[in-house]
């Protein structure tokens, strides 16, 4: 602890107590007659209106991610990092298409977990767990990620570093780590909710400072964009290639047009079948408030854009660039800018907005993963008259589990990218997009099909995001290999895989006849909009308006 | 949008052909656009100091916002046209 700036230490600290307070005050807001259901721990009472769900979804989208891995990978490979933007663009038409249908169907029937749909649409109980197996499987690289991201700002400013044993160095982690976990156990989704204003307000504070004032210190825009492509024009002495790319390449392997497109499309259908993002989705009150959310989302990722290109402003600044040189981790990126560039005391605003914008989505993440455990595997497997209150519980439990194994991922994979962390659970939630986005269109698809195919594709993407090595990683290195001679992101290639076989199967199986389970759901609970949650159990329903 | 008490969608887009083709249009090129990288992959024409792949980007979110809050718009009409009829 000999370098920690003791002024950015404090009001990091300050804000983090204060985020904690809000955590378990967050308990009483809206309160509910009765606290121990899933409704309320896991879905917020489904109350939230437009303002609400646009921060909590926010909340859910925009975390280390954003803030640590997209900068880091602009920082070490340039162009290729902007894949992220084209990704946040994406998103917003492609779930134009198919969430309010999951937000009306869902209402109708009482669904909290997308396996739920998928239960009751296709009657079958081994599609449902393969979903909820997936879903919970994707959000632990994803909720490790955010860990990484605490990390770097916390290595940044110095503190635990100066110990070489691992639980000392990372003892502020694991300190940070235990606030989330007990206030995620004590006040469900309404914890992260209530925190999202904090993290926005400091988050959009610094990020506007950030891009209006930092260019001013390196001589302009035109003097960032010019290192930028000075630099990754320049020979790598150990690679004998550029460092990187200006403009993603009209080539066929390396940072290409293709490798772009297939990151930011495959990005794009995956982050709305991730169970987090379905979940603030279905805590939404009515269906005019999740598709109104859509026109006004966009607006977060004007930021993102703006936040990648923090990782160019770092190359621009050689003090910064020197100091990542040095660290050898690329993550360190947007710490170190700011640090260097900030008065401490914005620093410590700067960072704990970064801390606190991890700690939220990683909450809402290991709720959801949390419900579909308890739902789809516990209570439909083990014990099928488990009462509301023990559902409750058990998810509490889950959800430190989740966040445990979190853990595990983030000590474990190569950080050298830590966004190889997200496109990783991107590989395989995007294995669900052929039961779940396919099934709210169309029942065509037959379930032993659907079946088949996603385990081709969890197969064969593991397997090839396995295989992938880099220069200091011999496994797990990125997230794109190449197919037929073209670099492409894993994601898609295997969730084509999946759609190939899932057709050919479900002809075959159509032909011989081979039963496709009931349906529960009809045509019409696909464009519906009650306005009343309907009871799954006599407690506590819509307690709160 | 209230749909809860109109007819199944099918038929509103049968009646409207002209507002749906609007819809899936608008949602249409906002992927296509943001998904063809060899439009954008370029440096010029600058806008200040921004090359264009960056500022084209950056402009794109707004336009999506727009084009979105366009389709919502249409489609609330088919939902009330649902159901006068």
């Amino acid at each position: 602890m000999s370098n920690v700036n003791a002024t950015t230490f404090t009001i990091v600290v300050v804000l983090f107590l204060v985020v904690t307070g809000a955590g378990f005050a967050a308990a009483r807001w809206r309160r509910p007659q009765n606290m121990m259901h899933l409704d309320e721990w896991g879905l917020g009472g489904r109350g939230f209106g437009v303002f609400v769900t646009w921060f909590l979804l926010g909340g859910d989208l925009y975390t280390a991610y954003t803030f640590i891995a997209v900068p880091a990978l602009v920082f070490g490979s340039g162009s290729i990092g902007f894949y992220a933007v084209a990704y946040t663009i994406l998103v917003y038409p492609i779930i134009f298409i198919f969430l309010p249908r999951l937000w009306s169907v869902s209402r109708v029937h009482g669904y909290i977990t997308p396996a739920d749909f998928i239960r009751g649409r296709y009657g079958s109980r081994g599609l449902a767990l393969a979903s909820a197996f997936t879903g919970i499987l994707a959000l632990m690289p994803y909720i490790a990620l955010q860990l990484v991201g605490i990390q770097a700002v916390l290595t940044v400013m110095g503190v635990g570093s100066s110990s070489t044993n691992t639980y000392l160095k990372d003892l502020p982690l694991f300190i940070a780590f235990l606030v989330l976990a007990i206030f995620t156990y004590v006040s469900g989704l309404r914890a992260p909710a209530l925190i999202a204003f904090i993290k926005d307000t400091l988050i959009y504070l610094f990020v506007i400072v950030a891009v209006f004032y930092i260019p001013t210190r390196l001589g302009g825009w035109s003097h960032i964009f010019g290192a930028a492509q000075t630099h990754f024009a320049s020979i790598s002495p150990v690679t004998k290639k550029p460092l990187g790319t200006f403009l993603p390449t009209s080539k066929s392997i390396g940072s290409t047009r293709l490798d772009f497109a297939s990151l930011a499309l495959g990005s794009a259908v995956a982050l709305f079948l991730y169970p987090h993002a379905i979940t603030g989705t279905l805590a939404a009150k009515r269906r005019s408030t999740v598709s109104r959310n859509l026109i006004y989302l966009p607006l977060y990722s004007v930021l993102l854009a703006l936040i990648a290109l923090f990782g160019y402003m770092a190359v621009a600044d050689p003090t910064t660039a020197a100091n990542v040189k040095k660290s050898g981790n690329a993550q360190l990126a947007v710490p170190y800018l700011f640090q260097h560039m900030f008065p401490s005391w914005f620093t410590g605003i700067a960072f704990a907005g970064i801390i606190i914008g991890a700690l939220v989505p990683a909450a809402i993440m290991s709720i959801a993963a949390a419900n579909l455990f308890t739902k789809n595997i516990f209570a439909e497997f083990f014990k099928p008259d488990a009462s509301p209150e023990l559902q409750t519980k058990m998810s509490r439990w889950v959800s430190l589990v989740v966040k445990l194994g979190a853990l595990l991922f983030a000590i474990e994979l190569p950080h050298t990218f830590s966004i190889n962390l997200q496109l990783l659970g991107g590989v395989w939630i995007l294995q669900l997009a052929p039961m779940l986005i396919g099934g709210l269109f169309t029942r065509w698809f037959h379930r032993w099909a659907l079946l088949t195919g996603w385990l081709a594709g969890m197969v064969f993407g593991t397997l090839a995001a396995y295989n992938v090595s880099s220069a200091t990683a011999s496994h797990w290195a990125a997230s794109s290999d190449i197919e037929f001679g073209h670099t492409i992101y894993i994601g898609l290639s295997a969730v084509l895989l999946n759609l190939v076989i899932a057709v050919v199967l479900t002809v075959i199986l159509r032909a011989a006849r081979v039963p496709e389970g009931t349906d529960e759901t009809l045509p019409e609970q696909y464009t519906a909009d009650p306005e009343q949650a309907p009871a799954p159990a006599p407690a506590a329903v819509g307690a709160t308006p | 949008m209230t749909q809860a008490t109109s007819p199944p969608r099918r038929s509103a887009i049968a009646a409207h052909p002209l507002l749906s083709a609007g819809i899936a249009i608008l949602i249409a090129a906002d992927i296509f656009f943001a998904l063809y990288t060899p439009i954008y992959a370029r440096l010029t024409p600058k806008l200040g100091d921004f090359p264009f792949f960056y500022w084209y980007l950056l402009i794109f979110m707004p336009v999506t916002s727009v084009a979105l809050w366009l389709a919502t718009l249409l489609q609330r009409r088919l939902a009330d046209d649902g159901e006068a009829r």
